[in-house]
């Protein structure tokens, strides 16, 4: 693997930068095409992982068939049927990629240089798969970021989306040897999750005129 | 190979999907169809208590992939019971809305599909015993249940719906971490041809997983499996989601959806008890906040639906600080107070929604002297407020005073004293609940509109409740073989150091 450690550190790189866009662009059509480029990367990840441990290519196809063609295809039907501009988030763009960026370079240095608290081998713990782990749990929180800073109901499914990435990007550090069983139940569930998300979505802009959650407020105490 | 472990989520499921595909034109085909599947359902489900909660069997299926013990026969058995009563009541209730024009008559099949689907995922989940199955059937019962809440689809339900599928989403992702980084760190002790993503064998080497991963995992699984129980502060969806849901999925989701999390949580955290203290300690910590914020939050309710939502929050309380406490005597007081809130919980929404099909109101406000017109349903919320409130001679009472006791056994008085607290203050709000709403003088509205009544096939299922919570409470011993089963069951997937 230290040969492709350059091209792995490179794609984990362009995974943070397309988190970044997924988060701070307006319009929801080009967060949706970035996440589609982020899946990609994930894929060229997983391929490039696979080449010794065979096991995920598999992984590689399941979340180009999940991640690169169907979530996109629901992401851009729905924002289609609703708008594709982003309702005006609650921290502007100065203040987002500041805290966004204070969250991605402490989690990352912390994550990097304990390694060994989440760890679970030695093996583990060696470049190439301590920059992955360091990545994933960056891009975990800037998902988290998302869905608690923003107000637009959409970008909440695309924050969701980042965190599950995060989780998804893990697995190759955490759990290389997980059988297909167990990784198509996990990409089901966020398609089905993500599918079902939109539609209620759809439902509140059709009944309150617009994604913004912040008019969800009759239902308090 | 016990084939019936199987049969126990195929049948609601297979159910489900028939009633997808042909009841979309025919109300009654649907009606009949969910009727059918929770009946055969309750029949497994009744063979496999017998089975392991009885006499406490363990049946396994397919390599040990599906596992049932005596915890998830009792588990299984009470979601069963619950969603045969609930399909029951469902018919006169969902009819009415029909009438009423709350709802169209055309999306009765998808009201029986998801319901059956509901059913089969919550059922599934007490059969798995592998971890990434476990979260991934836990992630199911959120998404079948969605569309159930939101099934009104108006602003309240749409919001509610939102609410509770964002929040359980991406709590139960927290939870997906916890999953892998648990799988992850017991990957490397478990020897080479077992199968690490069995729960079972991760049990076995729960002591030899790095503190740092274990105290990191409990923390996703606190979360993100405690987001689904109900548990302060995860809990803001609960409420939202309880009020708006139809009365039949209330009852569902309150009696034995929020039970599903807790099984999670006993499956996946207390096997490191033994290991770290600090673990029971964080349950215990999060259990007493969370019952003396429900019952906060109750008292500030006028709504029915919210007030028995923000009570199932205080009784999720109770069940963490029994899990918490560690010691035997606590862990069959939460499994006892599991059983005995599935029961009184979903009696108290059936008497409420029963309320709310012959009044139309929900708000206590808008309500009184109801016991004169509806004698059954009153007979069943009174029961059921005795219940709650921990009233001797009622199934709550001996629950809660078992996790008393455990309390001060096993070294936490000041939890006890809490525990009590709250105890009391649950009587007062529930004794001053059920004056408002059946003693009283009727409002001269509700009187000029006839109230009368619910029909059978409503209060039948809240009389067997009834029955079920005084017959507990009167003579506990009942169940007692059952309860210490399904501790022993606990205790046997946890290793000891």
């Amino acid at each position: 693997m230290q040969e492709f450690a350059k091209i792995i550190s490179t794609i984990s790189l362009s995974m943070i930068i397309t988190s970044y866009l997924i988060i701070e662009l307006r319009n929801l059509r080009y967060s949706a095409y970035m996440y589609m480029i982020q899946a990609v990367l994930m894929c060229t990840l997983f391929a490039i992982f696979a080449i010794e441990n065979h096991g995920l290519y598999y992984w590689a196809m399941t979340a180009f068939v999940t991640k690169v063609v169907i979530i996109p295809w629901l992401l851009l039907r729905y924002i289609k049927k609703t708008t594709d501009r982003e309702f005006q988030p609650l921290i502007g763009y100065l203040g987002s990629i500041f805290l966004i960026s204070a969250v991605v370079v402490i989690l990352y240095r912390v994550t990097h240089s304990y390694i060994g608290f989440v760890a679970p081998s030695q093996f583990a713990t060696a470049e190439p798969f301590r920059t992955n782990l360091a990545v994933s749990l960056s891009i975990f929180f800037m998902g988290l970021y998302c869905i608690l800073v923003r107000r637009d109901a959409i970008k909440t499914v695309h924050g969701l989306l980042i965190l599950e990435n995060g989780v998804h990007l893990s697995l190759v550090t955490l759990a290389p040897a997980l059988r297909e069983t167990a990784l198509i139940g996990i990409v089901t569930d966020v398609v089905i999750a993500v599918w079902i998300l939109l539609y209620v979505i759809y439902g509140i802009y059709q009944k309150f005129g617009s994604t913004d959650t912040l008019q969800l407020r009759g239902l308090r105490w | 190979m016990n084939n019936e472990i199987l049969y126990l989520s195929l049948v609601p499921a297979i159910a489900g999907i028939l009633i997808f595909i042909l009841g979309r034109k025919s109300r009654a085909l649907s009606e009949t169809l969910a009727l059918l599947g929770t009946v055969i359902t309750f029949l497994i489900a009744v063979k496999i208590f017998g089975q392991t909660a009885v006499q406490g069997g363990v049946l396994t299926f397919w390599n040990e992939e599906l596992r049932m013990d005596a915890l998830s026969g009792l588990i299984a058995g009470l979601v069963a019971l619950l969603g045969l009563i609930a399909s029951v009541y469902s018919v006169p209730y969902m009819r009415r809305e029909v009438e009423m024009g709350v709802v169209p008559a055309e999306r009765m099949g998808v009201y029986y599909g998801w319901f059956m689907i509901f059913l089969a995922t919550m059922l599934c989940a007490t059969t798995v015993n592998n971890i990434i199955l476990l979260w991934v059937i836990i992630e199911g019962t959120t998404l079948a249940s969605i569309i159930l809440v939101g099934f009104y689809w108006n602003r309240d339900a749409i919001e509610a719906a939102y609410k509770y599928a964002i929040l359980l989403t991406v709590g139960i992702t927290f939870a997906l971490f916890g999953c892998v980084l648990l799988y992850s760190g017991a990957s490397q002790q478990i020897a080479g041809g077992i199968d690490p993503l069995k729960l079972t064998e991760i049990a076995k080497v729960a002591g030899k997983i790095p503190k740092s991963i274990v105290l990191l995992s409990v923390v996703m699984l606190l979360v993100g499996f405690g987001t689904k129980a109900g548990m302060v502060p995860f809990h803001t969806w609960l409420p939202d989601a309880h009020a708006e849901a139809p009365t039949p999925i209330s009852a569902m989701l309150s009696g034995v959806m929020i039970k599903v999390g807790v099984y999670a949580l006993i499956r996946t955290v207390l096997i490191f008890y033994p290991f770290y203290s600090i673990v029971s300690t964080l349950v215990l910590i999060f259990g007493m906040i969370t019952m003396v914020v429900g019952v906060i939050m109750m008292m500030m309710q006028e709504d029915l639906k919210r007030f028995l939502a923000f009570c199932s929050v205080t009784s999720m309380g109770y069940i963490l600080m029994g899990l918490g406490l560690a010691n035997y005597l606590g862990i069959y007081g939460a499994i006892f107070h599991l059983l005995n809130h599935s029961l009184m919980k979903a009696l108290a929404f059936l008497s409420v929604g029963a309320v709310i099909y012959s009044t139309h109101h929900r708000r206590v406000p808008e309500l009184g002297g109801l016991g004169k017109y509806m004698p059954f349903t009153a007979v069943a919320f009174y029961v059921a407020a005795l219940s709650l409130g921990g009233i001797p001679f009622f199934n709550g009472f001996i629950s809660e005073f078992t996790l008393f006791i455990a309390g001060v056994k096993a070294g936490f008085p000041w939890a006890t004293v809490i525990a009590v607290a709250v105890a009391i203050l649950n009587v007062a709000i529930f004794f001053h609940l059920t004056y408002q709403v059946f003693m009283g003088e009727a409002p001269e509205n509700l009187k000029a509109a006839g109230i009368k009544e619910v029909p059978v096939m409503m209060w039948g299922g809240m009389l067997i409740l009834a029955f079920l919570c005084l017959l507990i409470g009167v003579y506990p011993q009942i169940v007692s073989p059952i309860l210490n089963e399904a501790t022993k069951a606990v205790f046997a997937t946890i290793a000891m150091p």
